[in-house]
C-alpha cells in the first residue's frame, strides 16, 4: 500500500517536473519569438515614421493615419531607443530643431 | 462619357477657361455638370461671376460649381487624427501629439494627400447626381503629384501590410506554443514608474488588429482613386502656340505615362483661324488628337461668351469614351 503511494508520489513529482520543463521550454521558445516580433514591430514603426530619420518612407500622411493605433509601437520604440520620456523632444534633438 | 475630366497645362494657357467652357456647353446640352476648382488661386468664381463655396452652388441650368480649400482639408484631416489619438492613447503625456502632428502638416505629401480625399469626397458625395465632374486643376507640379500619389502610396501600404501580417503570424505562433504568453512586450514589467500601466493586449488576428485593418482600408481607398484616374477620367493638356507651354505639355505626358494614366487629347488654345503652331503640336503629340479651341477677340468677360470657345471637337471626343 505504502509502496504504491510512494510510487504515485514519485510519478506525481516526475509529472510536475515534466510539466515544468515543458513550460520552461515553451517560455524559452516564445521568448525568442517575442523578441523577433518586437524587432519586427520596431521595424514597422521606423518605416512608418522614417521620414524623421531621413529614411525613405511613405508619405507622412500614412503616418498620420496610422498614428492613432500606434501608441504601443511608439512606446516600444521609445523604450528601446533609450529616449527620454518625451519622444518628440528626442526626435527634435536628433534633428536639431528647437 | 467618362465621369471625370481634368485639364492640365502651364499657368495661363486657359485651363480654367476651357474647363468652364466645356462645363457650360455640356450643361446647355442638358448634361448635369459639376465644376470643381482645386486651384488655390480659385479664379473659377470670377469666370462665372459668382462666389463659390465648399459645397455646390448653382451657376446655370444643369450646372453647379464649388471650390476646394486645400488648407481646410489638410486641417480637417489632421484634426480627425488628433482627436482619434486623444481618444485612443492612454499615455498622452509621453508624446507631444499636437507638436508631432504640426510637423506632419508641413511634411511633403500632405497637401496632395488632402487633394485625393477631396476628390474622393466630391465623387462619392455628388457623383451620383451629375453626368460629369470637371476639376479645374492647381499648378502642374501639384497636379502631377496628386495623380501619382495613389500608385506610390499603395506600394508603401502594401509593404507595410505585409510586414504587419508577418508580425501577426508570429504572434499567432507564440500563442499556439503557449496560449498564456503575452504576445506583445509589456513595458509595465520593465519600468518602475509605470506599475499601474495596464497590460497591452496585442491582436494576433488580422481582423482584430487596428493597424492592419486601417492599412487595408487605406489600400482599398487608394485603389479606388487609382481606378478613378486611370479608367474614369478624361485627361487633356491645354497648350498655346508657344514653345514653353508645349514643352510643359510634353513633360506632363511623360509623367502621366509613368503612372498608367492616359492622356486623351491636346487642346490647342488661343490660336486664330489659321491655327498657327498646329503642325508643331501635332508633330510633338503624334498619337494624341489635337483640338483647336480658338481665340476669342477681347477675351472672356461674360459667362455667355463661354459658348464661343470652340469646344465641339473636344466634347465629341469626351463623349466617345465609355466608362470602362
Ligand atoms: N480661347 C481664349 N480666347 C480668349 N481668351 C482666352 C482664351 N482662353 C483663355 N483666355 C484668357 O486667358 C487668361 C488665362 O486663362 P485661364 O483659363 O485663367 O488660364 P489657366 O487657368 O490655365 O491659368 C484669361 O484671362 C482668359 O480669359
Ligand atoms: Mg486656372
Amino acid at each position: 500500500m505504502g509502496a504504491i503511494l510512494a510510487l504515485k508520489r514519485v510519478f506525481g513529482f516526475a509529472g510536475k517536473v515534466w510539466r515544468l520543463a515543458t513550460e520552461v521550454h515553451r517560455i524559452k521558445a516564445t521568448d525568442m519569438l517575442t523578441f523577433e516580433v518586437n524587432e519586427m514591430e520596431n521595424l514597422f514603426t521606423i518605416l512608418v515614421c522614417g521620414s524623421f530619420m531621413g529614411l525613405p518612407s511613405p508619405p507622412a500622411a500614412i503616418a498620420i493615419e496610422l498614428l492613432p493605433y500606434m501608441e504601443h509601437e511608439l512606446r516600444l520604440m521609445v523604450a528601446r531607443a533609450d529616449f527620454s520620456q518625451d519622444a518628440l523632444a528626442s526626435i527634435m534633438d536628433m534633428l536639431h530643431v528647437d | 462619357m467618362k465621369k471625370i475630366a481634368f485639364f492640365l497645362g502651364k499657368g495661363g494657357v486657359g485651363k480654367t477657361t476651357i474647363s468652364s467652357a466645356v462645363a457650360y456647353q455640356f450643361a446647355k446640352e442638358g448634361k448635369r455638370v459639376l465644376i470643381v476648382s482645386l486651384d488655390p488661386a480659385h479664379n473659377l468664381g470670377d469666370v462665372f461671376q459668382k462666389s463659390l463655396a465648399n459645397t455646390p452652388r448653382s451657376l446655370d441650368a444643369n450646372l453647379e460649381g464649388m471650390e476646394i480649400d486645400l488648407a481646410v482639408w489638410v486641417e480637417k484631416y489632421l484634426k480627425e487624427s488628433r482627436e482619434e489619438i486623444k481618444a485612443n492613447y492612454m499615455y498622452q503625456s509621453a508624446f507631444s501629439v499636437d507638436a508631432y502632428i504640426d510637423i506632419l502638416k508641413y511634411s511633403p505629401g500632405t497637401e496632395e494627400y488632402a487633394v485625393l480625399w477631396a476628390i474622393e469626397y466630391v465623387y462619392k458625395e455628388y457623383g451620383g447626381r451629375c453626368d460629369l465632374i470637371i476639376f479645374d486643376t492647381p499648378p502642374t507640379a501639384l497636379t502631377l503629384r496628386f495623380l501619382a500619389m495613389p500608385s506610390i502610396t499603395r506600394l508603401w501600404v502594401r509593404e507595410l501590410s505585409r510586414l504587419r501580417e508577418k508580425i501577426l503570424q508570429k504572434r499567432q505562433t507564440i500563442l499556439r506554443i503557449n496560449p498564456k504568453a503575452s504576445i506583445v512586450r509589456n513595458l509595465s514589467e520593465e519600468t518602475e514608474d509605470a506599475q499601474d500601466e495596464p497590460k497591452v493586449r496585442g491582436a494576433a488576428k488580422k481582423e482584430d488588429d487596428l493597424i492592419y485593418t486601417k492599412l487595408s482600408s487605406i489600400a482599398s481607398r487608394l485603389a479606388e482613386l487609382q481606378r478613378l484616374f486611370s479608367h474614369e477620367s478624361y485627361l487633356a493638356v491645354v497648350v498655346n502656340p508657344d514653345t514653353l507651354s508645349v514643352a510643359e505639355a510634353l513633360r506632363i505626358r511623360q509623367e502621366l505615362g509613368k503612372l498608367d494614366v492616359r492622356l486623351n487629347s491636346i487642346c490647342l488654345n488661343k490660336t486664330t483661324e489659321g491655327g498657327e503652331g498646329r503642325q508643331n503640336v501635332e508633330k510633338n503629340f503624334g498619337d494624341c488628337p489635337v483640338f483647336a479651341t480658338g481665340l476669342r477677340q477681347g477675351g472672356i468677360g461674360e459667362v455667355s461668351q463661354l459658348a464661343e470657345i470652340q469646344a465641339g471637337g473636344l466634347k465629341n471626343d469626351m463623349k466617345r469614351f465609355g466608362q470602362e
